[in-house]
């Protein structure tokens, strides 16, 4: 309903521009900026500004603004010399978004106030073919707005990499955008290394990773909070059969907890003895990198166990 | 102990040349490309995950991350160095403690055992012996993962400091050595407690003995780059290579001090490097009988005490076969021989250290340093007794 309202109001504005060229000309246009007298004169000579060029307060609390809401917009409009606001705040009331959440959008990714109506509206289409529906779409852009900013091509090669290479279904991508969408900024090669860490390193399958939201987590958070169970002989990495000695830990029961209660439920340790771990772990970790580049130079064809353990059923062409 | 090397993924390409050594001397040659289905690291593992978690309880888990992370050293100063101060100053600067000298100002540091950390230290003045003042070992902070650099010589060619297990200090201390004692290290090999010994300058007469020629190589070497030659004198220092179980009889009654660091699993090196591992197929029978040879060193040991001399027994394995259940035979056997030995309690020591080393509760006999990530030294198992006749 709310969104009939706007569209109606949309109409009228547009309609308005369309047949009143001549008040653009007098500079009072609904949309110019507060600096209307000193462009009123230069003005009057010229061609009428393209509608939506300029932002206004006014304008803003006809669309439903509240006056403070309305003031913030148009502050962060022109601290970021935005050109085509106005297109953006179209689309984004299209598709449903009240002015309050609106404007949390543009604080949280001032970004956007740069971008063109239609560049979002293609890039909100193609998050709509990856199966982002309503609701979860709405919800995706208010909580990651910079979502909005990645290209389409970006977008669609990391899908592309997740189901091609990663073997995910596509109503887990469609969950993994909407639990995680910061795996669309991620470096490929890194996002793929995580998942093959989950997958031959932790013997996890894609169901799993999935639920426990783990695209969300850092690889050096995965490796810590897994080699820390690892090695406390709480976790095991199954054997080729998927059969362990022991009952793993669901990777939900101690990815998307807190750390406290990771520590309290499942490690069962303190805090101190995890902090000093994940400092041994990254330095094992910088220095296995280090010496991997310095025997990939002296050709040495000798492999890490983990690495042998990887290179079965996995192209690694990264190298 | 030798500086650390990272020895988890080595592979050596030696070529392999055939001597009449035992195999498990034989400088390794891998051929294979992959690594052994059954690793022994992991045989070993598994080995412990069943008998330590029953005798350990929750603390096992907090061990076995500790023993599988990389583990903390500790700088032994050597005070024969002309740099000792400097360096000492040096790392100090670094934010390392000596964790001896400083025991006695412990309250201000976090206790890794909470139910020690109101006895007063003081109370047991009268009864604890003196911990010698000369032994320095440094150690970076709990919680601080820093490493030392490897030391460098001076000017007249000695080392500056030996890096070790800070805890394979405690059976030293525990010892006790008193000015003028003669002591015998009877496993001496590859030298750490023997350069500790050395450093209390209370010792008139050492004797360093390794069943293992190769291993006693080692030990000279060791102890030419940190002394001076006027101390290696052979009326100060003697170096042998017999084995430790004859030296009973031969040599009763003689010695003032005894240390007996007997060969065993070397738990933490046998979950962590997979050459010369214990837990070998072709060393299972070795394995097996250790707790015998362990008996029979410390019933040497024992005899090769005067009256009223004390022996302290150590080594680096959490098993109880190997530790108290030796200790308790060794007396029994003792016993019979017609000699008495008294079990001499170390409370006084784990009391001092125990903001530094984490001390495993209530054994029967003895005491026993576990691996814990804020403080990664041991697992060490020491037990002093006293002959009495």
């Amino acid at each position: 309903m709310f969104t009939h309202a706007c569209r109606r109001q949309i109409v009228r504005w547009m309609w308005r521009w369309s047949v009143c060229p001549m008040d653009a000309g007098r500079g009072h246009m609904s949309f110019c900026s507060t600096r209307q007298e000193h462009l009123q004169s230069s003005h009057t000579s010229q061609v009428p500004q393209r509608p939506g060029a300029q932002l206004n307060v006014r304008s803003l609390l006809e669309m439903g603004f509240s006056e403070t809401q309305a003031d913030e917009m148009h502050e962060g409009a022109l601290k970021s010399r935005g050109k085509h606001v106005p297109s953006i705040l179209t689309v984004l009331l299209l598709l449903g978004l009240n002015p309050a959440s609106i404007l949390k959008i543009m604080q949280k990714c001032p970004e956007v106030y740069s971008l063109k109506g239609a560049e979002i509206q293609q890039r909100i289409d193609n998050l709509r073919k990856l199966g982002l529906v309503e609701g979860s779409l709405q919800r995706v852009i208010s909580h990651y707005p910079k979502v909005m900013v990645l290209p389409i091509k970006r977008v669609n090669m990391v899908s592309r990499l997740l189901k091609e290479k990663c073997h995910i279904t596509v109503q887990q991508l469609t969950d993994i955008l909407r639990d995680s969408p910061e795996v669309l900024e991620e470096d490929l090669a890194r996002l793929e290394y995580k998942f093959q860490y989950a997958y031959f390193r932790m013997g996890v399958r894609q169901a799993e990773m999935v639920k426990a939201k783990m695209f969300r987590l850092t690889l050096s958070m995965l490796r810590c909070r897994h080699c820390f169970l690892e090695r406390r002989g709480l976790y095991q990495t199954p054997d080729k059969k998927g059969q362990t000695l022991i009952l793993n830990p669901l990777l939900k029961d101690f990815l998307c907890v807190s750390e406290e209660t990771y520590l309290t439920q499942v490690a069962m340790a303190t805090a101190e003895e995890f902090h000093v771990f994940c400092k041994l772990i990254e330095r094992e970790q910088e220095e296995e990198f280090s010496n991997e580049e310095q025997e990939l130079g002296d050709d040495d064809d000798d492999d890490d166990f983990d690495e042998k353990h990887w290179k079965t059923g996995y192209k690694r062409d990264k190298k | 102990m030798a500086a650390y090397i990272c020895t988890r993924f080595c592979i050596n390409k030696f070529k392999d040349s055939v001597r009449f050594i035992p195999r498990r001397y034989r400088v390794k040659s891998k051929w294979a490309q992959t690594r052994p289905k059954f690793p022994s690291t992991t045989i070993a593992l598994q080995n412990f995950d069943a008998t330590y978690s029953i005798q350990l309880g929750n603390l096992w888990p907090s061990v076995r991350a500790a023993m599988l992370s990389e583990q903390k050293y500790g700088a032994l100063i050597n005070n024969f160095s002309s740099t000792a101060s400097l360096i000492t100053s040096e790392l100090e600067a670094e934010g390392c403690i000596d964790f001896i000298g400083s025991h006695q100002h412990s309250e201000d540091s976090m206790p890794l055992h909470t139910d020690s950390a109101e006895v007063d230290v003081s109370k047991h003045a009268t009864h604890e012996p003196r911990i010698s003042p000369d032994i320095k070992c440094l150690v970076f902070p709990q919680g601080d993962i820093s490493r030392f650099k490897p030391s460098r010589q001076d000017s007249s060619g000695l080392l500056g400091y030996y890096l070790l297990d800070a805890a394979s200090v405690l059976p030293v201390l525990a010892l006790d050595v008193q000015l003028g004692n003669t002591v015998l290290d009877l496993c001496a090999a590859p030298g750490g407690k023997t350069l500790a010994l050395l450093q209390t300058h209370t010792v008139s007469y050492l004797w360093a003995n390794d069943s293992s020629g190769s291993r006693t190589a080692r030990l000279c070497k060791t102890l030419q780059s940190y002394l001076p030659r006027e101390n290696l004198e052979e009326n100060k220092i003697q170096i042998s290579s017999f084995d430790g179980c004859k030296l009973g009889p031969i040599e009763e009654k003689r010695f003032d001090r005894v240390l007996v660091d007997v060969p065993c699993t070397t738990d933490r090196h046998s979950v962590m490097v997979e050459d010369n591992n214990m837990f070998n197929r072709s060393r299972t029978k070795e394995r097996q009988r250790l707790p015998l040879l362990q008996i029979q060193l410390l019933m040497a040991g024992i005899q090769t005490a005067r009256p009223g001399g004390e022996i302290v027994y150590s080594t680096c394995s959490l098993s109880q076969l190997q530790n108290e259940c030796v200790v308790q035979q060794a007396i029994c056997q003792a016993q019979e021989m017609g000699i008495s030995v008294q079990v001499q309690d170390l409370g006084w020591l784990t009391r001092c250290f125990s903001n530094t080393f984490f001390f495993a509760p209530q054994l029967s006999v003895g005491e026993l340093v576990l691996p814990h990530l804020c403080a990664n030294f041991g697992p060490i198992y020491m037990c002093k007794l006293r002959r009495s006749n």
